[in-house]
């Protein structure tokens, strides 16, 4: 079964990041994802790259659904 | 035809389409469901809604087609605007009562 720690785990393995958080219950989770890489992109491309960083548990539907904060490190500060 | 362009062509004969799980009406699916709801709230009026369930072609196309692999996609004026996450959050800053009132 997929959990939110393989989630997180396939995120920083898949990309650079600065902070992820993931709750879910195996089938729904809910990331947040913090990353340099999201500066000059937009929230589609955003997705875009955390997908890309998961893989194949996207592609074969492993993980029904996921939703998504993606933030650049000065954004995650000032939503703090 | 090519679904690939079948797709295009939706994309763009339509101002808003949805591709989802169900119908509006009958979703099948909480996020398709909540996808539908935002559009209908900030006044898509009629949109274009695709039953992926009764359309597999489209499904395994459309995941091609905008790079995407979840359920529901919304498109508006052509352009991919992202999945229900989106959408919402789109909604709650009211970025797209903007981008619906400028549909073609």
């Amino acid at each position: 079964m997929i959990t939110p720690e393989i989630i997180k785990a396939g995120i920083e393995q898949g990309m650079e990041t600065i902070h992820v958080s993931v709750t879910g219950d195996g089938r729904h989770f809910e990331a947040v994802v913090v990353s340099e890489e999201f500066a000059g992109k937009n929230r589609v491309q955003r997705h875009q790259r955390v997908y890309q960083a998961l893989g194949d548990s996207m592609r074969d539907e492993m993980i029904h659904a996921l939703t998504m904060k993606t933030l650049t490190p000065q954004e995650w500060e000032s939503s703090r | 035809m090519d679904i690939q362009e079948v797709i295009r062509q939706q994309v763009t004969s339509n101002p808003v389409v949805l591709y989802m799980k169900g119908t509006p009406q009958f979703p099948q699916c909480g996020f398709s469901s909540n996808a539908a709801r935002i559009l209908k709230a900030a006044g898509a009026g009629n949109f274009l809604a695709v039953n992926l369930l009764l359309n597999p072609e489209i499904l395994e196309g459309i995941k091609v087609f905008a790079n995407w692999p979840t359920i529901p996609l919304i498109f508006i004026n052509g352009e991919f605007i992202g999945g229900s996450d989106i959408v919402t959050e789109m909604f709650q800053s009211g970025e797209l009562q903007a981008l619906l009132a400028k549909k073609d």
